[in-house]
This record gives C-alpha cells, sequence and structure tokens, in this order.
C-alpha cells in the first residue's frame, strides 16, 4: 500500500503542483499534496471556477435589474393613489398574470416586487442554470475533458458530487450578488425592506436557477450530448411554465399550480404571504433530482448516457447533396424544436386574449403602454399586440441561436472539410444566413397561426390575415440580430457568440425595465423590439419593417464579405 | 508545359509578432511524394492552410496547378482532397453519410475503389461519427480523400492513431497513388512512414525550410556513421578531418563522419582494423541531427 492510500499526512504527490512547473531541470521538488482527500475538491474547484465567473456576470445583472426596478417604482409611483392606479392597470389581468405570475396586492412595494421581478428572473435564472450545469456537466463529458480527471483518485458519483457542488458555489455568486443589490434598494427610505427579507426573497428570485441547475445536472446524465441534455432540460422548463402559465390565467384552474415546480416558486410569496412548505418543496426537489444525478453518474459508463443512444443508423443521405442541404440536415432537430416552442406559446397566447381583455377598468393601463409603442385599437388587440412582442423575442432566441451554431461549425474545425473542398466561403455562409432568415420567417408565421388557432377556439373574432401579418412583423429584430451577428462572426468570429448574447440580454432587461419606468430616454431605442410596431393593435408600419430588414441584409452582406477576407479561426 | 502541383514563392505567415512562416519556396510537381517534416510548431499546418486557403498569406503566394490558392480557390480545390491534421466530423452523421455528403461537395468519387478503401481499411460506415474511435474518424477521412482520386493529396499527418496494419494500408495507398500520378504531399512525424513513401523530403525548423531533397542527397550531405573493430588498441582519430564524436569501447570506436571518408580510410590504413562496419543515416537520425540538442551537426 502506498503512503497515498493509508492516508498518510505525507503521501506521494499524484501529480506535479502548479508551482513545479517550469521549475529548472533536475530540481524535481516533490510538494506533498493529500492527493485522495483534494482530488476530488479539484474537479469542484474546476467547476466552481466557471459556474462562479458566470454566476457573478448574471448576479451583476441580476442585482442592477433588480435595485433599478424597485427604485423606479418607488420615484415613479410615489403616492398611494398612484400605485393603486398601477394596480388597476395590471393587478386584474390574466394574460399578464399568465405569463409573468399572478400580480397579488402590487399597490405594495413587496407585492410589486414578488410579481414584477419573480416572473422575469425566473425565467432568464431558469435558462441560465439549465445551460450552465448541462455545459459543465455533459459539456465536458462529451469533449473527453472530465476523462482526465476522472482518472485520478475519485469515483464517477464522488466527481458528480463534486461537480454539483462547484455548481451549488456558482449559485451562491447569483443569490449573493442579487442579494447585494435587492438588500441596497430595499434599505432606501422609499422602499423599506429588512435586510432579512431582502434575504430570504431574493432566495426565491434564484429558486428557478437552483432547480433548473439540478434538472441540467440530472438530463446530463440521461442523453449522450450536451445540446440534447440541455433539450431535454429545456423541454422540462417548457413543460413547467406552461402548466403553471395554465394555472395563473384562470381561478378554476389555480389548483395546477401545484403540478409545476414554478408555480412552487411563485407559491413561496417570501414578501407578501410566507408559504414555507412551497419553499421546503423546492429545496427538496432540488435535492433529490442532484441525489438522483449523482446516483446515475456513479451506475453509468463515463461518456454514455443514462438513456439508450442510437449509434448506428441506416443511411439517409437525401439532403446531404451539397453544403445547404447539410444545413438544413444539422438544423432540422433544433428547429423543430423552436417552432413547437414558438407554437405552444401562441397558442396559449391567443386563447388567453379574450379572458385577458374582459375587466375593462385592467386594460386601459395596458392600452396605454402599448400605444406608448404607437399601438392602439380594440382591447383584444392590444393585448395580442404585448402578446407579439414576447413573440418577437422568442423568435431573436431562434436567430441568437442558429448564429452560435454556425460560428461553432467553424470553432470546432468541422468547416474544414467543406471549405477544403470546392466550395465557396461567400456561398456557404450565406447558404446559412438563408436558412437562418428562414427559420425567422417560417417562427413568425408559425406564431401568426398559433395565435389565430388559439384565438379561435375562443371565439375572439381576430381575422387569420391580421395575425399572420402580426406574425411576420415579429420577425425583423430577428433579422436585424442576424445582420449583426454576421458582421461580428466576420470581423471577430471568436466573439459571436458573446456579443449576440450581450445583446440579447440587454435588450430583454430595457424592455422590462422599460415597460414600468414611462420614458423616452435614448436608452430605449437601443433595445432590439423597440422599434416594433405592435401589430395588430397598430398596423405594420412596413417602411420601418423594411428599414430593420434592411439593416439586417446590409449587415449580413458584410459580414458575408469580412467572412471572406479572414482566417478560419478555430475556438 | 504541366504545371506544378503546388509551387510557393516567398509564402510567409505572422500572427502578431510570432512567424509561422517565412519566406516558403517549394514546388512539387504532379506524381511526386514529398513528406513534410518539422517538429511541432514549425509551421507545418500553417503552410498547408496558406495552400487551401483557409488562411491568408501576410506575404508571397502559392499556387495549386497553376492557379492561384487564394484567388481561384474553389478552382484549385477541384484537383485536391485534403486530410485535416483533427478529425472534426459531425457527430450526428453516419460513416457512409459523411462519405456521401465529402463526395458530392467534392464533385467526383470513384465508387468502386471507395468500396474497396473500406474494406482494406476495415472500416464500419454504418456508425455515427460519435461512436467512432480517433482511429476510425482518421480512416473516415482519408478514405474520404482517397475515393476522390485527385491529382494532388494534402495529408496533415493522416495516420496519427492507426495501428501498424493499418498503417501499412496506408502506405500503399499512397504508393498507388502516386502510380496513378498523383501528388501527395504528406506532412508527418512517423518518420518511418516518410522513409517509404516520399520521394523528396523538405524539412522546416521555426517557419524557415532547413532542407529539401531526395532521401539520398541528404545523405549524402550528412553523416556517415562507423563502427570499426581494431586488433589492439584503437588509435586517437579526433584529428581526422570530418570525425566527429569517437568514442572508444574497448578495441571498439564509434564515430561519425561528416563529408568524404577518404581522411578516415588514410588515417585507419595499417592500423590494425579487423572489422570495419559504415552505414548511412536513418530518417531519424538525419531528422535529429537537425533538432535534437546538437542541431548543428549538419
Amino acid at each position: 500500500m502506498t503512503d497515498t492510500a493509508r492516508g498518510s499526512d505525507r503521501p506521494i504527490p499524484s501529480a506535479p503542483p502548479p508551482d513545479g512547473i517550469g521549475a529548472p531541470a533536475g530540481t524535481a521538488r516533490q510538494v506533498p499534496v493529500a492527493a485522495r482527500r483534494r482530488h476530488g475538491a479539484v474537479i469542484g474547484a474546476l467547476v466552481l471556477r466557471r459556474a462562479g465567473r458566470s454566476g457573478a456576470l448574471w448576479g451583476l445583472i441580476f442585482g442592477a435589474f433588480v435595485a433599478a426596478q424597485l427604485l423606479a417604482y418607488a420615484a415613479t409611483y410615489r403616492t398611494q393613489s398612484a400605485r393603486d392606479g398601477l394596480a388597476g392597470a395590471y393587478g386584474n389581468n390574466a394574460g399578464l398574470d399568465a405569463l409573468l405570475g399572478q400580480a397579488r396586492a402590487i399597490n405594495t412595494t413587496a407585492g410589486y416586487a414578488e410579481w414584477r421581478l419573480l416572473g422575469v428572473l425566473s425565467i432568464v435564472g431558469a435558462i441560465w442554470g439549465l445551460l450552465t450545469s448541462t455545459r459543465l456537466i455533459r459539456g465536458d463529458e462529451e469533449s473527453g475533458r472530465s476523462d482526465l480527471l476522472l482518472c485520478g483518485p475519485t469515483t464517477r458519483r464522488r466527481a458528480a458530487g463534486q461537480a454539483m457542488a462547484g455548481l451549488a458555489g456558482g449559485l451562491m455568486a447569483l443569490f449573493a450578488l442579487t442579494a447585494t443589490g435587492m438588500a441596497l434598494a430595499g434599505r432606501s427610505h422609499a422602499i423599506g425592506l429588512s435586510v432579512q427579507r431582502s434575504l430570504f426573497f431574493s432566495a426565491t428570485l434564484v429558486a428557478s436557477a437552483a432547480l433548473f441547475l439540478a434538472v441540467g445536472a440530472l438530463t446530463s446524465q440521461l442523453a449522450s450530448t450536451r445540446r440534447h441534455a440541455a433539450a431535454l432540460a429545456g423541454t422540462i422548463f417548457g413543460v413547467a411554465f406552461a402548466v403553471r402559465m395554465t394555472a395563473d390565467s384562470d381561478a378554476r384552474l389555480s389548483w395546477l399550480i401545484w403540478m409545476s415546480p414554478l408555480g412552487w416558486i411563485e407559491r413561496i410569496r417570501a414578501l407578501t404571504d410566507p408559504d414555507p412548505l412551497a419553499l421546503l418543496a423546492v429545496v427538496a426537489l432540488v435535492a433529490v433530482l442532484g441525489g438522483a444525478a449523482a446516483y446515475l453518474a456513479g451506475a453509468r459508463d463515463v461518456g454514455a448516457a443514462s438513456l439508450p443512444a442510437r449509434t448506428a443508423s441506416r443511411p439517409r443521405p437525401r439532403l446531404l447533396g451539397g453544403p445547404a442541404g447539410l444545413g438544413l440536415r444539422l438544423t432540422r432537430a433544433t428547429a423543430i424544436g423552436w417552432l413547437s416552442g414558438v407554437t405552444a406559446l401562441s397558442v396559449l397566447m391567443g386563447s388567453l386574449a379574450r379572458g385577458s381583455t374582459q375587466d375593462v377598468t385592467g386594460s386601459v393601463g395596458i392600452r396605454a403602454s402599448v400605444g406608448r409603442l404607437g399601438g392602439n385599437g380594440g382591447l383584444v388587440d392590444v393585448y395580442l399586440g404585448l402578446a407579439f412582442l414576447v413573440v418577437a423575442l422568442v423568435i431573436t432566441l431562434v436567430a441568437a441561436g442558429q448564429m452560435t451554431a454556425i460560428r461553432d461549425e467553424e470553432a470546432q474545425g468541422r468547416l474544414e472539410n467543406l471549405l477544403a473542398r470546392p466550395v465557396g466561403r461567400g456561398s456557404w455562409l450565406a447558404g446559412r444566413l438563408g436558412l437562418c432568415v428562414l427559420l425567422v420567417v417560417i417562427s413568425g408565421v408559425v406564431a401568426g397561426l398559433g395565435t389565430w388557432a388559439g384565438a379561435a377556439l375562443q371565439h375572439s373574432g381576430v381575422s387569420l390575415g391580421t395575425l399572420l401579418l402580426a406574425g411576420l412583423n415579429a420577425a425583423p429584430p430577428a433579422l436585424f440580430l442576424v445582420g449583426l451577428g454576421a458582421i461580428v462572426f466576420g470581423a471577430w468570429p471568436r466573439r459571436t457568440s458573446a456579443v449576440i448574447y450581450s445583446y440579447l440580454a440587454w435588450s430583454f432587461l430595457v424592455e422590462f425595465f422599460g415597460a414600468i419606468v414611462r420614458t423616452d430616454h435614448w436608452i430605449m431605442d437601443t433595445s432590439i423590439i423597440f422599434h416594433m410596431v405592435p401589430a395588430p393593435a397598430a398596423g405594420p408600419d412596413w417602411a420601418s419593417v423594411a428599414v430593420i430588414a434592411g439593416l439586417g441584409a446590409a449587415g449580413a452582406v458584410a459580414g458575408v464579405a469580412l467572412f471572406r477576407r479572414r482566417d478560419l479561426a478555430a475556438a | 508545359m504541366i504545371k506544378p502541383a503546388i509551387r510557393s514563392a516567398g509564402l510567409s505567415k505572422t500572427y502578431g509578432t510570432v512567424t509561422a512562416l517565412a519566406g516558403l519556396d517549394l514546388e512539387i510537381a504532379p506524381g511526386e511524394v514529398v513528406g513534410y517534416l518539422g517538429p511541432n510548431g514549425a509551421g507545418k499546418t500553417t503552410t498547408i492552410r496558406l495552400l487551401l486557403g483557409l488562411a491568408r498569406p501576410t506575404a508571397g503566394r502559392a499556387e495549386i496547378f497553376g492557379m492561384d490558392c487564394q484567388r481561384r480557390m474553389a478552382d484549385a480545390h477541384r484537383h485536391l482532397a485534403y486530410v485535416p491534421g483533427e478529425a472534426s466530423l459531425w457527430p450526428s452523421l453516419t460513416g457512409a453519410e459523411t462519405l456521401h455528403l465529402l463526395g458530392r461537395v467534392g464533385g467526383r468519387i470513384d465508387p468502386g475503389y471507395r468500396d474497396e478503401l473500406i474494406d482494406r481499411f476495415a472500416f464500419d460506415p454504418s456508425r455515427k461519427v460519435r461512436a467512432y474511435s480517433k482511429g476510425n474518424r482518421q480512416k473516415l477521412l482519408l478514405i474520404g480523400a482517397l475515393m476522390t482520386r485527385a491529382e494532388l493529396l494534402v495529408l496533415d499527418e493522416p495516420t496519427s492513431g492507426f495501428d501498424p496494419l493499418m498503417e501499412k494500408e496506408f502506405q500503399r495507398s499512397v504508393l498507388e497513388a502516386r502510380e496513378q500520378g498523383q501528388a501527395v504531399f504528406l506532412s508527418s512525424h512517423i518518420l518511418s512512414e516518410v522513409e517509404a513513401v516520399c520521394d523528396r523530403v523538405a524539412i522546416l525548423r521555426e517557419g524557415r525550410l532547413v532542407e529539401v531533397g531526395t532521401l539520398s542527397e541528404m545523405r549524402h550531405l550528412s553523416t556517415l556513421t562507423v563502427e570499426a573493430v581494431f586488433d589492439g588498441a584503437p588509435p586517437d582519430l579526433a584529428g581526422v578531418p570530418g570525425v566527429r564524436r569517437a568514442a572508444i569501447q574497448g578495441r571498439t570506436v564509434h564515430l561519425q563522419v561528416h563529408g568524404s571518408i577518404q581522411p578516415l580510410v588514410k588515417a585507419l590504413a595499417g592500423s590494425g582494423v579487423r572489422q570495419f562496419l559504415s552505414r548511412e543515416p536513418s530518417l531519424e537520425e538525419l531528422f535529429l541531427a537537425h533538432y535534437g540538442p546538437e542541431g548543428t551537426a549538419a
């Protein structure tokens, strides 16, 4: 037995320590490392480093968002009557309730914070959580990086536990910075929330992130690729969100809230009516999911998945006749996923159109808010105008995913296999951008059709033509993003994903910020969807549609030209 | 007039302050097999990326069969096939689907030869790329290139991950290609492979071409390894012109001779030599002579 195995204080080092690197030859110092105890911690530390960085970045955004929202509320609605007015405008709107969760007592700071902050941050947090954990767990395993670490004195189960501990550290970073923003804003005289309540509420704000970190850890065991793991986790999020949305849309369906963990998070109501049972349920679910992930990690081969993965299949060469067909083949599964999501969302929003606009007083505020963007018209139209803004944001996500996929082809070296053959760079990129535009336009059409189908079910009396146009009207922001992405891809390929998603995150925050602070500030103009007319509340402004889509097209042309003039860049 | 398969003139590439390739002048004739050697980071892959137009030269230019690698990239690519050093492929496609795609994109294939290669390399095309080992992915790319029977094969360490049987098949395929009149540009670290198949060898060091020629030319210019056994105590040969690294072991002397062997033969005459063995350097020794700790030997 070695010293290490006996747990001696001076075990043989299993690897040269970092401080031994670069030491002069012949001076190999043996630095004692408690290999057995610390090796597992290496995995945890590595995951922590990356999850912590991401958690801190998003924590800053969360913290700033929370503080800005609360301070803006206090500044904009100084008097109780102003707050009652706000509650009158937004407080009884089934459509908004469905999107953001039930509004309770939003004429108080506490009620407002719960409704406004929790709804938005639960969505962003969940997506962050599932992307982060699938990237750091399955992504590392897929690439073979984790093999190196698993060769050390650890077990698969212990390594999985350490990785999840690292993710928990990332979550703590997210929580700490969110809570800092919340507590700082809460201390202001106008808001007046105790630090204790701020901390408790901040915990609920990051609860969905915790939940989907755990969901991602579990799906990382089930699927053999990062993409499948993320898609699986995304589907779970979609179902949980749809159930929560349905439960909040109609009082008769409110029992459904207990069917979705996102509903439990809503029920915690940290500031207005705390429900410890709901909090306990969330914590218990996270623990169960994490435990299941660790168990499965120990019960399978490294690199393999718990769900059976097909490793062979009959050749289906139909689409594989050239780069364009290949693009279609590679995009197909993702496209079907997104289009199903857009269909589900739009049918749901369409079916809520009538119910949301029954209460006339409630709709006055929305009307004002849509009016700010240039919309007016019937109540149902006004509601749908707002719904299509959400659709537009979702379609920009579709486009962002496509641009990332284009860059990935180059970064991973697969593109070389095409470009070393008689395939022009320009035609390859133009083909992929064209595919992206096609997907964006189809998403718009599907959104229009889905909304119409949902609305028709409720006999809302909105014509198919109107909604198809409204759907198409939701596409230009995504086309603009494609153009922006193409330029970045052409000029700074390694920054493609970062620039696109940062811009989207910015737009997302500006949109929600602007929805409550009545401002014509120029900052609002930087949002990707601010220039979109809220059809069908207003007729689509084809001139501005042409300008935005034209900017996108110009960006695409410039991106292709830049791409033709640069070296291919690996990851 | 027959145009060279590859011709580069002053081909250079710098990344910031790092010079990856400095003024490469190289010409490869049709039907010629050229080995491209150099230590890691010498600029081999950079050269290939410049030839393929995947990267743009800082200075100089290169042509494939007389077509400029940058301006007539797609035309040039019609005459070549490439195997990259890293086998990055689409994980969701099967081997057969990948071959179909690469064939269609490349524009021409010899289906009979493809099937023969699949057989010879013992490759199972029904599996998905993500399920292949590194060696199998490399085989897939190699079959994808060979099946085109392109006039020029550009191979960047194509056999990393091959077992000895597959290595043998690879060498056979390269020799077949040469018989067919195809040119081969082979970047490799497996010196026995280069020695077995290449007509000429080009050696790169820190972005500069330090040696190019046939193996026999290079051997001629290089050192000869000599082992001599004497009846009595060996004489001191250190002062003889051309002799290096003389080492005495009992009655045996090991030494290396650079240039002409005449002075040594004269010095040995009448000194009681019982046994005299001389050997040309292997490519490995030539290579080490350029890059080893005593890298200035040649």
